[in-house]
């Protein structure tokens, strides 16, 4: 027998292409480490906020980089730090509010101090303590306050949102995210300032690529979701576009309501099923609005944390924060812009009721999403099928294709060695 | 009220350049003596709950023991990280052998 055989070796993927999947992708407690180490700490940039939440001086958000506590700050020069929530000292997570604002960050612990880019500042009796006139104890006189700083994330801004990477060789990231989508992201974020409106939080309890699934999957909307189809919001035969970036990695979902049927830009919107009509017609009041240029809907996956919706009038990011392989925590931001009129933002919120944990579409997503893994966890040694629209990996005019989970699985493969 | 000359210690109490902590009508003051001067400041610093009269007196300046800020003890202007507040710093004068702060 050979060295190598007494290494443990990873499950085999045993697929002819990528239009199958192993349940053992969701499944597998060491996969689920390599995803973290190889997709999430490097080579990859990570979602962790929006500029807007932390406007001023000392204003901080804590979050996640895969299932590392981070923390997003803004210096005094108006810079942004993302800074590892690990005290240099005794490793506890300091930082223990979800957002504040503060001068510095100061470990309860024992009180070591860092500023607002992560320098440690001061440690407590550092120089030892003053007794019947002589010095006692104290950190070693070659003690260097410069080697036990929080461990600092590269950071990228562009339009108000911040993106962080343990990883200090990490490509730019408008290279990371490629031409093809950049376009999209400027569409969203294209320089007016960001204004929060709100979150919604919610733990699902399935693997956290099945929710970039649900957003490469435009299969099952028309299917699943029958608020959207009752009232209107979409059509399989919706004009519509699927595109990757060049490493299928990225994805957009582009889709633009028919003219034909029913016209849901209309207030008093009637039902495909007539007998049902909205008790309150404001979650449908659509207004078009001019940074559109054409689609209704652009659904953004950027691998491997974060979704950017544009559903209509409702625009928000969802935060992919995995806690093991069998659980995701979901975090929704939504938000308008500074230049919204009070009637743009009342229908903003309007609209999120669509989405989030109890949304009258989201909703439907976390259960099947958790009952997938349920399916995952009886059957291990199975696999999932994602033949529609064929076994390829291409841009499509059309929504009927799981084109981009093959394109997905085929770069999850590449990065991960399976 | 006018302001009050007020003996604070012996000069014999502050032992060369170091600093003591007193009390003056309940209020915590730090006395130094440095290159034959005395001086004084608020004790407590305006960082983290610590007394500076814990701390160590070099080259006029008071490093407080919790997290290293430190201040002109002459000025009590604030000399650098993690401090954003100066100190209230007193005028001294040295009457024979009594040290007296000027208590506005």
């Amino acid at each position: 027998m050979s060295q190598e055989n007494l290494i443990p070796l990873l499950p085999v993927w045993d697929q002819p292409d990528t239009s199958r999947i192993p349940f053992w992708a969701y499944t597998s407690k060491d996969i689920h480490k390599q995803e973290l180490e190889k997709l999430f700490y490097k080579g990859h940039w990570c979602y962790v906020g929006l500029e807007a939440e932390i406007p001023e001086t000392g204003d901080f958000k804590r979050t996640v980089v895969g299932e590392r506590s981070v923390i997003m700050v803004r210096d005094a020069q108006g810079g942004i730090n993302v800074v590892e929530n690990v005290c240099g000292h005794r490793g506890m997570q300091f930082c223990r509010e979800k957002h504040g604002t503060v001068k510095s960050f100061v470990c309860p612990y024992h009180q070591w101090n860092y500023d607002l880019e992560g320098n440690l500042q001061g440690v407590p009796f550092r120089r030892g303590v003053k007794q019947d006139g002589a010095v006692k104890g104290g950190m070693p006189k070659d003690f260097n306050p410069k080697e036990h700083g929080l461990t600092q994330l590269q950071v990228a801004r562009r339009g108000g949102v911040v993106f962080a990477s343990f990883d200090a060789d990490v490509e730019p990231f408008e290279d990371f995210i490629g031409p093809e989508m950049l376009a999209y992201f400027d569409r969203m974020f294209n320089g007016r300032k960001l204004k929060v409106l709100g979150y919604n939080n919610q733990r699902i309890p399935g693997n956290w690529k099945l929710m970039m699934e649900n957003i490469k999957d435009p299969y099952h909307p028309g299917l699943l979701h029958t608020w959207f189809v009752t009232f209107g919001l979409w059509r399989a035969d919706n004009r519509s576009e699927l595109k990757m970036d060049r490493h299928h990695r990225h994805a957009a979902m582009i889709s633009t309501k028919g003219e034909g049927g029913k016209n849901a830009q209309t207030t008093n919107i009637s039902s495909f099923k007539e007998s049902m009509q909205l008790n309150d017609p404001r979650f449908l009041d659509v207004e078009m609005e001019p940074w559109w240029n054409g689609p209704t809907a652009v659904m953004m996956t950027l691998f491997p944390s974060v979704i950017l919706q544009q559903q209509v009038n409702s625009v928000s990011t969802r935060h992919i924060q995995p806690n093991g392989h069998g659980s995701f925590d979901f975090v929704w931001t939504h938000f308008g812009y500074e230049d919204d009129t009070p009637e743009m933002t009342e229908r903003r919120l309007c609209q999120a009721n669509l989405f989030g944990p109890a949304g009258f579409v989201s909703a439907d997503d976390g259960e099947v999403i958790e009952f997938s893994q349920q399916g995952f966890e009886q059957k291990p040694f199975h696999r999932t099928l994602a033949e529609l629209g064929g076994r390829d990996i291409e841009d499509t005019d059309h929504m009927v294709s799981e084109t981009l989970i093959r394109g997905m699985y085929k770069y999850w493969r590449k990065v991960m060695g399976v | 009220m006018s302001d009050n000359w007020i003996t604070a210690a012996s000069l014999a109490d502050i032992p060369d350049d170091d600093v003591i902590g007193i009390t003056i009508n309940g209020h915590p003051i730090a006395l130094y003596k440095f290159g034959g001067e005395v001086f004084a400041t608020d004790n407590v610093c305006t960082h983290g709950q610590a007394l500076l009269s814990d701390g160590f007196l070099e080259d006029g300046e008071i490093e407080c023991p919790l997290h290293q800020g430190r201040f002109c003890i002459k000025s009590g202007k604030a000399m650098c990280d993690p401090l954003t507040e100066n100190i209230k710093s007193y005028q001294s004068r040295v009457n024979g052998e009594e040290v007296l702060l000027l208590i506005e």
